[in-house]
């Protein structure tokens, strides 16, 4: 089984016989004899992923890596974070995913209104099953509890993904809303509520 | 990975070296874009219209060019502040005056006065309390005299605001350095901010520079001072500058 590694900046993959997907042109190096091949429109899983992505916007461009030995991956030196799931789904910001181990599922889900602040697309990748995803931030990746009555509220641009049984909804002061167009303030923020977890990223896109 | 709740998060202090975390319990000022997430019921209003309610904020941010660029949270909660990834540091005044670069001043407590500095893209705080600002790289403290690259200065305390200085021989000494100042152009290296008296002078270990919204603001603002003659000649400096960066 392919075992992916966090090692700061870099992300180690081993792989013994099988494949890994990974963002297109993320490779650095690597050992043994490793195959890379472009992973197809649907970043395969086929041809109805490839058009719900194309629909939603979210672009998320992967590799396949096969073969056995070890392959180093980094992406504009950014910090790289391992997350294992058992059998549950992960929410991820499509630019922030690094690279999945074999038997989890990548999809798309609509997510309303989130990309309009953002200009992320409309939607968020979501990985589930049984394995490892590789994420990438701009410095480490704090992970924020979210429980019943209490709700955490997220700037867009600085989250990278959440897990659990949790619920968005779009917060907007009225005074935010005359801010607009004035610069960098964050015109709407996503709120979570009900019980998970939320990484957020200690900068903004 | 040390997953966060908030009751766990810190009340007033780090989260990591790059983010921090702020238990709010009344107002703070925090720069637009600076809050990255926040647990309670806080409001996040522009310093302006806070201040039309509560009048002690425009008496506590006194910089009509930076007040669009701030906000007051309020409210009960946790908020958390990071900026690029940049390392944020926080710092406590006792009955003192620091100054730091406006972009890199990511939010302070209402017991603190804000004043704009006479040196262009720098804030001033005055009073006692905390704030936060972010660096690239680690802090670094110096102590007068000193003399600092404008780009790498971070902030100064106690000491008098630096005068600038031309280094003519560090023109002289380097060709590239000689012909630029011949064409009127700098590289930027010559100049350097001169520090002297007593205080403390804290650098950046990097160059790296953020746009400050500010600075068009600013420059406009002192534009107008110009007659219109003045206007015709600096227009059109503006404009052959403009068409040589974009070929």
């Amino acid at each position: 089984m392919a075992t992916l590694t966090a090692d700061g900046r870099v992300l180690q993959v081993q792989l013994h016989g099988d494949a890994v997907r990974a963002v297109t042109g993320s490779m650095v190096a690597f050992t043994g004899a490793v195959q890379f091949k472009h992973a197809g429109a649907g970043g395969g899983d086929g041809m109805r992923a490839a058009l719900k992505r194309r629909v939603a916007g979210e672009s998320v461009s992967l590799m396949e890596c096969s073969g056995s030995g070890t392959a180093y991956l980094a992406v504009e030196a950014r910090q790289v974070a391992v997350v294992d799931l058992v059998g549950d789904t992960l929410s991820v910001e499509s630019e922030s995913l690094l690279a999945v181990s074999p038997g989890l599922t990548l999809d798309v889900k609509f997510a309303g209104m989130s990309g309009i602040s953002s200009g992320q697309g409309l939607a968020t990748t979501t990985v589930s099953g049984q394995g490892q995803v590789a994420l990438m931030s701009e410095g480490p990746l704090i992970a924020l509890e979210v429980a019943p009555g209490q709700p955490l509220v997220v700037d867009p641009d600085a989250f990278i993904a959440s897990r659990g049984q949790l619920s968005t909804s779009f917060v907007s002061g009225v005074s935010w809303k005359s801010l607009v167009g004035e610069g960098s303030g964050e015109p709407f923020s996503i709120r979570f509520d009900g019980a998970g977890t939320v990484l957020v990223q200690p900068a903004e896109r | 990975m040390k997953t966060w709740s908030a009751s766990s998060l810190p009340d007033v202090d780090n989260v990591n070296p790059y983010c921090y975390s702020v238990r709010l319990a009344g107002s703070w000022f925090v720069q637009k874009g600076a809050m990255i997430a926040y647990y309670g019921d806080v409001r996040f209003d522009a310093v302006t219209a806070f201040a039309s309610r509560q009048a002690w904020a425009a008496a506590s941010f006194s910089s009509p060019l930076y007040v669009q660029d701030w906000v007051v949270a309020e409210g009960n909660g946790v908020v958390l502040l990071a900026d690029r990834g940049f390392d944020v540091n926080s710092f406590d005044l006792a009955e003192g005056n620091l100054t730091v670069r406006a972009t890199n001043l990511l939010g302070f407590a209402p017991t603190l006065e804000l004043k704009q500095s006479i040196v262009p893209g720098f804030v001033t705080l005055l009073g006692t309390g905390t704030f936060l600002a972010s660096s690239n790289g680690p802090v670094i403290f110096v102590e007068p005299p000193f003399r600092a690259d404008p780009e790498a200065l971070l902030g100064w305390a106690d000491c008098p605001s630096p005068a600038v200085h031309h280094d003519a021989q560090w023109m002289m000494a380097s060709l590239r350095g000689a012909l630029q100042g011949a064409f009127g152009r700098a590289s930027g290296e010559e100049r350097q901010y001169d520090f002297t008296g007593a205080g403390t002078v804290l650098l950046q270990s990097s160059e790296v520079q953020r746009e400050d919204p500010a600075l068009l603001r600013l420059v406009t603002e002192q534009a107008l001072q110009l007659t219109p003659q003045q206007s015709g000649v600096l227009g059109a400096e503006l404009a052959a500058r403009a068409r040589q960066q974009q070929v």
